[in-house]
């Protein structure tokens, strides 16, 4: 490989690294929690009062009932099919205000078949880590929330750092491929993890940065393309609606088991999960089934879906339903559900949750090879040596951002807990107390320096993961109006896991910086050294990676 | 092949071009492809194939543009192929009026 090239793209990776590394981070984290999006929600919110289940006979009457009371549900509503612990009504709709926000219902009839309707607040746990997965935590919204946009620009710098870090490992991947050199130093051992973990997951992040640069620029892909391919035709025409067209009763309206025939007919496997209902006293009445095929990947987040017209039982539109998606569809699906991990059931979600959390193993690692790059190092004993402010700056930036979300994630499920059981408003503590561990992170990681803001914040981390654990034990013990799930207990064992290798970083990290070399940004106080290095520690090699 | 020159630096050059030629070519590139690759222009459901592809040549293309040895070349390269592109997606667009 010539050397200018390396040199590039060399420096390329440094700044792509730099400029995005610390955002990735926070996604890649965020990420790897929203595959468990519905636990996570199920283990901060009080057990559900389940609304009575309907069978299938009544359910037409339920329908009937909700419309003539609540006309704005015949817009939007959801039929639940499978009754779960996670569903709470057999029906559901949502009232969309002026000013964008929603409110969401539940319906459903009882023993003597009157009409039972309750307001649902669902918790927001979920949505501020999928937020932070999407955004990084940037705030502000217009089409798309600001962050999704600064994301895509992002993953178009990290397409390139992904490139350029394939080229500059070429030379020796054959050579250091899989080698995990512990016992040179430190810095050696660090990179080696970097690369191996970067080349093995590398198909992986390059779908992850070609998929989000799609979510963030489709809109001037698609108006590009259109423009000037398609010479202005709109890419997705809707169907006119016919003024002719007859309206229905809502009495006559398809129940999901009288559709269920005509689906089986076109895929044996779709299991229906719900039917969601748009516009049944309009004159386009559509209904989406969605459902699962184990066969199959679909596309996000985890249901095929298949419309139909909900009185007469044509079908509109199969292009989503698992098996009949056309060959271009077919691939556009399968990228998506790459993404997503919607294929695999739970074995994948593991696997994605692993693959997440790798992936801001590489961003951090990242940063403190950078910083220890521009090491000053101490040429002999006595001689004071001080670091680059940059380099000091960045370390407190690393631990201040990556750890410090880490800790407000935690920390917002284990007090939004408590507020929930209290009768408090936990949907806004979640963003208040995420906002505030991280930023008060940050700040503190810049006030006291890296070397003691990275063991403050990893003690804080740990003791964030065991309020997760001991929440949970508290609830046991006190019982109502505490909760705890039972079978949620792996929430707690991956808390209590997290707690401990939190733990055992701040302590390496606190003995490094005690008694590990002091010409490092890592260490408590640059001062002189008195003595030789300490028994065991080596004086680090200036070689270059 | 011609003698090799050093690459130079030329960050912000190299760059802009990456992202504005980068982008004119990928939208050229899939164009050819939605009127002359498989299916035609108007298969079901290709715009959304072509769209997922021409963002993954954009990306492609602004992450090699810095092999260029200066700002220059990476404009005349691309700029070069995107006039070839374009000028052969216009003349398809006119003898196959409306899409096959």
């Amino acid at each position: 490989m010539r050397g200018d090239i390396l040199k590039t793209y060399k420096t390329l990776h440094t700044w792509t690294g730099l400029i995005g590394g610390m955002a990735l981070f926070i996604c890649f984290f965020a990420g790897a929690l929203t595959m468990f999006k519905p636990e996570l929600d199920r283990w901060v919110s009080p057990p559900v009062q389940q609304l009575p289940w309907v069978e299938e006979s009544r359910l037409s009457l339920l329908v009937e009932k909700a419309i003539a009371e609540h006309p704005q549900a015949a817009n939007s509503f959801t039929l639940h099919v499978q009754h779960n612990e996670g569903v709470e009504a057999p029906m559901s709709w949502r009232i969309r205000s002026k000013d964008d926000s929603s409110t969401y219902w539940l319906a459903s009839l009882d023993a003597d078949n009157r009409l039972m309707v309750r307001q649902h607040e669902p918790s927001q746990l979920a949505h501020l880590v999928d937020m932070l997965h999407q955004t990084a935590g940037i705030p502000g919204e217009g089409h798309h929330m600001w962050g999704v946009y600064v994301m895509g620009a992002v993953c178009f710098l990290y397409g390139l750092a992904l490139l350029s870090g394939v080229i500059l490992l070429l030379p020796s991947l054959v050579k250091d491929f899989l080698l995990l050199r512990r016992q040179k130093t430190s810095k050696r051992f660090w990179l080696d993890a970097h690369n191996v973990i970067g080349i093995t997951s590398l198909p992986f992040h390059i779908l992850i940065a070609w998929t989000v640069v799609v979510f963030a620029f489709h809109d001037q892909i698609y108006d590009g393309l259109e423009a000037l391919v398609y010479q202005g035709e709109p890419a997705f025409a809707r169907a006119e609606a016919d003024p002719d067209a007859p309206v229905f009763n809502t009495a006559e309206l398809l129940m999901p088991t009288q559709m269920a025939p005509v689906i089986t007919k076109l895929s044996a496997n779709f299991q229906i999960y719900e039917a969601s209902y748009s516009r049944v006293q309009g004159n386009t009445p559509s209904v989406r089934i969605a459902g699962s095929d184990k066969a199959h990947m679909v596309r996000a987040p985890s249901f095929g879906f298949v419309s139909l017209q909900p009185y007469t039982g044509e079908v509109l539109d199969k292009d989503y339903l698992p098996g009949y998606e056309d060959g271009w569809l077919d691939m556009v699906i399968a990228v998506f559900a790459l993404h997503f991990g919607s294929y695999g059931g739970d074995t994948i979600r593991w696997v994605y949750f692993m693959l997440g959390l790798s992936g801001a193993f590489i961003f951090y690692s990242g940063n403190l090879l950078w910083i220890e790059s521009r090491r000053r190092k101490q040429r002999e004993a006595g001689q004071v040596v001080e670091q680059q402010k940059n380099a000091r700056l960045m370390a407190s930036a690393t631990v201040g951002v990556c750890w410090g979300s880490v800790a407000g994630v935690a920390l917002a499920m284990s007090i939004g807990k408590w507020v929930s059981a209290t009768g408090g408003d936990a949907n806004s503590a979640y963003l208040w107390v995420y906002y505030l561990v991280f930023l008060s992170a940050l700040a503190w990681a810049f006030i006291c320096g890296p070397a003691k803001g990275a063991v403050h914040i990893l003690v804080l981390c740990a003791l964030a993961c065991l309020s997760i654990v001991l929440s949970a034990l508290a609830a046991w013990l006190i019982g109502p109006p505490h909760w705890w799930h039972a079978g949620l207990a792996m929430v707690e064992v991956t808390a209590l896991l997290f707690s401990l290798i939190f733990a055992n970083m701040a302590i390496k990290m606190h003995r490094r910086a005690r008694c590990g070399p002091q010409d490092s940004v890592w260490a408590y106080a640059e001062r002189p050294v008195a003595t030789e290095l300490p028994a065991g520690i080596k004086p680090v090699s200036a070689s270059k990676p | 092949m011609a003698r090799r020159e050093r690459i130079q630096p030329h960050w912000w050059s190299k760059s802009l071009a990456g992202v504005l030629l980068g982008f004119v070519l990928a939208i050229g590139i899939t164009g050819l492809f939605a009127w002359l690759g498989p299916g035609g222009l108007h298969a079901d459901n290709k715009i959304q194939f072509n769209m997922w592809i021409s963002a993954l040549i954009w990306m492609v293309l602004f992450a090699c543009v810095y092999l260029f040895s200066t700002g220059l070349k990476a404009w005349l390269w691309l700029g070069g192929a995107s006039i070839a592109v374009w000028s052969l997606l216009v003349a398809t667009q006119l003898l196959m009026q409306g899409g096959a």
